[in-house]
């Protein structure tokens, strides 16, 4: 039974593993740029949920698309403003443009919000599902399925709108989606827009769950960046796929290794996959 | 008529060395690494406030009386952006180029300890505002000074109040946090409870920045135990309390340091708070008469809450507590003399509005027995020592 409760808890902490993860791996399979911000931008997310709550009454649960959708402005505000001009350089460049893109915001969130920790408390809790010898918090499963529901959306508008197959082209092909008269700065911002979309959901959903602090924004990068390096590199599913594996690998790892080692079976088999199978499990080839 | 410009030079050197003599005599200049960002954001904030209070009220009552005159204070901040080896190099800046006159230590015991070496080198005295875990204070420095008394100080009294309080309870589970004060305190507790005859059924650590506790939680749950003490910051803190109760994890007694003493850890857990124990060096129901610039424990708190709009925990505390003890030790020396100063340290005997601070030879506080706090009706209450408790310990499972 201990072994069956280690599995739920991490599928439960898994799904929002996959939420925090996929946005990320969005920009990176795109735009070839590793958001260092996404971290903070899950950070604010949370921030925009909790005021809410506390100034309307509203569910973060509920807000999510809402915190989303204002951070997609943001986000792509920032991606054509700022971001798109240094495009054409170096990787290292984008990477240290969106790490102190990553500085400023933190910051900022810093000296508006203060340091401290805070928490949406819901009045009643969503309290526990009691199956018999296992229990599952019911805010983590809500939040996993309206996560999961948002992932889907997602999937859908890049498959079957024609938006969703400009960014695909971009991805494929830049020069080739150009040619074909694609504007290739505007799917960038778009891109970077649902990248921040689905970081502002992410914040929203897990301010139910865990402590919200600008400084807890590294964390959840860090996590994002192992998420996508297992599932493969700018895969939706292999984002999804990769948070339940960590979630899982990490509870686990916490059972046989002790709590103190939960990330080192993690990290062992990642290095073991790196070794086997380095586009991850199910990404594709030319992405990473 | 020629000048020439030997004599203009000399004018120049006497004019600046003038300059320095009266800057080095109108003012105290104490260095105050903070960490102001990063994950340790929170209590160096804390701690700035409490700096600044005791500022406030030195300076505006003239300054430190240094014989017959009188020092304004200045502090001077830097941001150790919550990573020890940037305090390191930020304190051998502020001795060698700030030129200080004595150091307030980083946030924490794992800083303070890496901190002290620095000071010892330069031989300049630092108070340390939140250092409590032996491991600290065992180098044999002569320039550390520490106002928290050590960890055992709080696992001790909590301990045998779960001894007579809960005769039953016999079993004992812990889980702390992988870094220096955490753990330094959970192994105290573990030696506080097998002292009592009771039994550790569960002892695991968890790494520094783990956001998810289920599965220790799951393991801790499957030893059913009658005390659970979990180790950490209020981040951790706050995490574990919710996922305790959604495993539906259920003792009669639940220890959680540090953070329920704070009241963002009440806000953001809110019923869940309910009876956890806890204990910190200072609340506001202390009741001390003190020597310093503040008169008493109440009128420090009554000008805290002026200036900041609400009470003060023990980290705000203790940023006021490092300054009025250097204030008192530099006032009885006579002198900003570090010798003299550190001599006066080390006689101790110092009537804060913290409690009465003495020093052992190693440097932590030994003059003094915390609080041992509970949070009943969302509000902290004070249990233990009699004298100031204001209520009763209570037992119920919180589940």
């Amino acid at each position: 039974m201990l072994w069956l409760q280690v599995f739920v808890n991490g599928l439960a902490v898994g799904g929002l593993y996959a939420c925090i993860a996929v946005g990320f791996s969005l920009v990176w399979g795109v735009l070839s740029v590793i958001n260092i911000l996404h971290g903070s931008l899950i950070v604010l997310g949370g921030y925009l949920a909790f005021f809410a709550h506390q100034q309307w009454g509203i569910n973060p649960l509920l807000f999510a698309p809402v915190a989303g959708a204002v951070l997609f402005v943001l986000g792509a505000g920032v991606q054509g403003l700022v971001i798109n001009h240094v495009m054409a350089r170096p990787f290292l460049i984008t990477l240290l443009l969106t790490f102190g893109l990553n500085l400023f915001l933190d910051n900022s969130m810093l000296a508006l919000f203060s340091a401290d920790y805070r928490k949406v408390l819901l009045d009643p809790p969503l309290g526990v599902f009691d199956l018999g010898a296992i229990v599952v918090p019911a805010d983590r499963i809500y939040a996993t399925v309206i996560g999961l529901i948002l992932i889907g959306l997602l999937a859908l508008l890049l498959r079957t709108t024609q938006l969703g197959r400009a960014i695909i082209a971009v991805r494929m092909d830049r020069d080739a989606a150009a040619l074909l008269g694609i504007d290739v700065r505007r799917t960038y911002a778009i891109a970077f827009g649902l990248g921040a979309f689905m970081a502002g959901c992410a914040g929203a959903l897990l301010s139910v769950i865990f402590p919200i602090s600008p400084v807890a924004s590294a964390g959840y990068l860090g996590k994002a960046f192992v998420i996508c390096v297992l599932g493969g590199l700018g895969s939706i599913p292999g984002a999804v796929l990769g948070g339940f594996a960590l979630g899982i690998i990490e509870s686990f790892g916490a059972l046989f290794l002790g709590p103190e080692h939960a990330m080192t079976l993690a990290f062992l088999l990642l290095i073991l996959l790196l070794a086997v199978r380095p586009s991850g499990l199910l990404g594709k080839r030319g992405f990473a | 008529m020629k000048l020439g410009i030997r004599p203009l030079l000399a004018g120049l050197v006497l004019a600046a060395a003038g300059s320095t003599s009266s800057f080095a005599q109108d003012k105290l200049l104490i260095g105050a690494p903070l960490p102001v960002t990063g994950a340790l954001s929170p209590e160096g904030t804390k701690l700035k406030q409490g700096y600044e209070l005791w500022q406030d009220q030195v300076n505006a009552a003239g300054g430190i009386k240094v014989g017959d005159q009188q020092l304004k204070v200045e502090l001077r901040y830097y941001d150790y952006q919550s990573a020890t080896p940037r305090a390191i190099q930020l304190a051998e800046k502020l001795i060698t180029d700030d030129k200080v006159n004595f150091l307030f230590s980083p946030f924490g015991s794992g800083a303070t300890k890496a901190t002290s070496a620095v000071a010892e080198k330069y031989g300049v005295p630092m108070i340390a505002s939140s250092a409590s875990s032996v491991e600290v204070f065992d180098q044999g420095y002569k320039n550390l000074f520490g106002v928290y008394t050590d960890n055992s100080t709080f696992s001790e009294p909590i301990a045998e109040l779960v001894k007579t309080k809960l005769p039953d309870a016999k079993r004992v589970a812990i889980l702390a946090r992988n870094d220096l004060y955490p753990l330094s305190l959970a192994n105290e507790f573990e030696k506080s409870a097998k002292k009592r005859g009771l039994e550790v059924v569960f002892f695991e650590k968890y790494a520094i920045g783990t956001l998810d506790h289920a599965s220790a939680l799951t393991q801790l749950r499957a030893t059913n135990p009658d005390w659970i003490i979990v180790t950490g910051y209020i981040n951790d803190l706050i995490t574990v309390r919710k996922q305790a109760a959604d495993l539906r994890i259920s003792g009669s007694v639940f220890t959680l340091i540090n953070g329920p003493a704070y009241q963002e850890w009440i806000d953001a857990v809110g019923p869940l708070a309910e009876n956890v124990t806890t204990a910190s060096w200072f609340h506001p129901v202390v009741k001390y008469q003190s020597d310093d610039v503040f008169g008493s424990s109440a009128k420090f708190v009554e000008l805290f809450k002026q200036k900041y709009g609400s009470e003060p925990d023990f980290t705000q505390a203790s940023g006021a507590a490092v300054g009025v003890v250097l204030q008192l030790a530099i006032e009885r020396a006579g002198s900003t003399d570090h010798d003299k100063v550190r001599t006066e340290l080390q006689k101790g005997g110092f009537k804060t509005f913290f409690g009465p601070i003495s020093f052992a030879p190693s440097g932590i506080a030994n003059s003094y027995v915390p609080p041992v706090l509970q949070i009943q009706n969302g509000k902290v209450e004070v249990v233990v020592p009699q004298e100031i408790a204001t209520s009763e310990f209570r037992t119920a499972p919180q589940n």
